[in-house]
């Protein structure tokens, strides 16, 4: 309950007028913290499906959930250290389809070593990646553009490769196991390993390395980042290649999980992904973003997309609600001035 | 501040100067046999009217382009720049209005961009943070900007002078020898300004030289030791400070102006 009678406030009321104090409203500091919006929304959400239906806990939903946000989140990644450098990729819902047929037809089809099958499966991601970086630096076009185009070019090559077939695999081998096997008795997936793993990791990279360094500048304002000496077509390309790469990643851990590819799987990652990524605070307009929120932002979604399912609501209309979600944070960020109106 | 006492030493090599120079653009000439050297600890004030060969002879300063015609000398020996990098590498920084500083970022990662202080964590090379914001806060603690409160802000926060300020106070920093502004005043108020030019002083002080460009004369007078005067491409004017009033140099300025009408 909230008190609503006029009670003294005397932290504000005595605070010294000095202007440049290092005292700031909590509110104040509360907002700058990008992860909070997306942390309250999800308590709010988990709260919500936990009062609505009984099951909400359950081993099922659990597994359910967690490897949902657990693709979405490693494919979340690589597109946010792309979005922050600056640019997008609409191509990695298609590769994350590619790369697993890829690999499934090598290792099940062709009988190739599994490894060796993956090897080339995620070089093949990669491949993509460096396509998509090298026609958007060197011909200086939106990445936007080059990634649709490259959107098509996969969604053709997937349906040439299985031609609406299904790609199954009913003994799960090492490899698979590996990538998305049960974790013990658990009721959870080794996706959710390799996302924390490849989350920590970026999360570090992004505020300790270099590298990160330059990917917030590049994607800041690419003028003063170039005059400084960092070299922004580089790092772009760089962020285009694990995009890609771990967009074919974790398709082919979804492939590991299901036992099964088609080209239907990751319709709409690309989309989810950056949403994702946009519900966890990360610009659309490059120079701010981070990894934790965007790994709140796939859990959010993961976790609505069950949860409408468990209280009856047709499962497909949950993209509806997330396209509402969607407008309502970017509008309020804006509002914030989080991003966008200063440099639109 | 207007440094009425302070005497340029130009008895040695200038840090850098013009011998000569011409440069065209096609069969466009825009630059004609200019002549012009910076001094250590001395403020040249480059001022013309829009067409004059500023931004040609900024450019040539840079490294942006060699000219057609001419030499270039570097603290006393000739020097070809094929790019700003190489400028950059022997102590040239511009400081161009738009492009000095990456909005986003705190304070500390725009200081140390392109120069970042590393660890060793392991195997990796970590950024030193620490350290790093220790030095950027020191550094720009002598400016006396009272609306930086830690190194972590980001610089959206800060004004376009004190962006400015922090831009010459990382030259500095980094051991630039001269320092290159092209209208670093330009939209700023009286305040900022005065915050532009005293780290423009500060600059001179540590013996820096400094190229200041500008099409307003009443910009660069408070803190120019030598005034030259480009029209058409051409030096018509070499003033020493003190020489002539604000009201004189404009109307050359505008005499200029007229002409190019004309």
């Amino acid at each position: 309950m909230i008190d609503s009678s006029p009670a003294p406030r005397p932290s504000s009321a005595t605070a010294p007028l000095r202007p440049g104090a290092r005292a700031k409203p909590l509110l104040d500091r509360l907002l700058e913290v990008r992860e909070l919006p997306p942390g309250i929304g999800l308590v709010a959400v988990v709260a919500f499906f936990s009062l609505q239906t009984g099951n909400f806990w359950s081993p099922q939903t659990m597994t359910a959930i967690s490897t949902v946000a657990s693709t979405i989140a490693i494919v979340s990644v690589g597109v946010t250290m792309l979005m922050i450098s600056g640019e997008f990729d609409l191509s990695v819902g298609q590769n994350f389809a590619f790369t697993p047929i890829v690999w499934a037809i090598l290792f099940v089809s062709n009988g190739v070593n599994e490894w060796l099958a993956l090897v080339v499966a995620l070089a093949c991601s990669a491949s993509v990646g460096l396509v998509n970086g090298l026609v958007t630096t060197l011909f200086g076009i939106p990445s936007f553009i080059t990634t649709l185009g490259m959107f098509f070019v996969l969604e053709g090559l997937n349906n040439l490769l299985i031609s609406g077939h299904q790609l199954i695999m009913f003994n799960p081998s090492a490899a698979m196991s590996a990538l998305g096997g049960r974790i013990g008795a658990t009721p959870f997936y080794m996706p959710i390993i390799w996302m924390g793993g490849i989350a920590a990791a970026f999360a570090f990279a992004l505020t300790n390395l270099r590298y990160g360094n330059w990917t917030f500048a590049t994607g800041g304002k690419v003028g003063p980042a170039k005059a400084m000496g960092v070299p922004t077509r580089m790092v772009k390309r760089t962020n285009f290649v694990l995009c890609a790469f771990f967009a074919g990643l974790a398709g082919c851990m979804q492939f590991a999980y299901i036992k099964g590819v088609t080209q239907g799987q990751g319709q709409n990652y690309e989309l989810l992904a950056i949403t994702a990524a946009v519900l966890g605070g990360t610009s659309l307009f490059g120079g701010s973003g981070t990894i934790l929120g965007s790994v709140i932002g796939a859990f959010l979604l993961a976790t609505i997309q069950i949860g409408l399912v468990l209280i009856g609501v047709p499962g497909s209309f949950y993209v509806t609600f997330i396209g509402v979600m969607l407008v309502i944070v970017v509008i309020a960020n804006v509002r914030l001035g989080r991003f966008g109106s200063s440099q639109a | 501040m207007t440094g009425e006492d302070h005497v340029v030493d130009r008895s040695g090599e200038p840090v850098f100067e013009l011998r000569a120079v011409s440069h065209s653009y096609g069969r466009n000439k825009v630059i004609f046999d200019v002549n012009l050297s910076v001094f250590a600890g001395e403020v040249v004030g480059l001022v013309g009217d829009n067409g004059a060969g500023k931004s040609t002879l900024l450019k040539i300063f840079a490294g942006y382009q060699p000219p057609t015609a001419g030499t270039l000398r570097f603290l006393g020996q000739d020097v070809r720049f094929s790019s700003p990098a190489e400028a950059r590498a022997v102590g040239i920084e511009a400081v161009y209005q738009d492009l000095a500083i990456v909005d986003q970022l705190s304070l500390w990662r725009n200081f140390f961009l392109g120069k970042e202080i590393f660890q060793a964590l392991g195997p990796l090379k970590v950024l030193d943070r620490r350290r790093m914001r220790l030095e950027a806060e020191g550094a720009v603690a002598e400016l006396g900007l009272t609306r930086i409160r830690s190194a972590d802000q980001p610089v959206s926060t800060l004004s376009g002078g004190e962006r400015q300020s922090i831009a010459i106070t990382r030259a500095m920093h980094f051991g630039a020898k001269l320092l290159l502004l092209d209208e670093p005043t330009a939209a700023l108020s009286v305040r900022e300004t005065r915050n532009v030019l005293q780290s423009i002083g500060r600059a001179r002080a540590h013996g820096l030289g400094v190229l200041y460009v500008d099409h307003n004369m009443s910009h660069v007078l408070p803190v120019a030791d030598r005034i030259v005067l480009l029209e058409l491409g051409r030096v018509t004017r070499v003033i020493d400070r003190g020489e002539v009033s604000v009201e004189e140099l404009q109307d050359l300025v505008a005499a200029s102006a007229r002409r190019l009408q004309a």
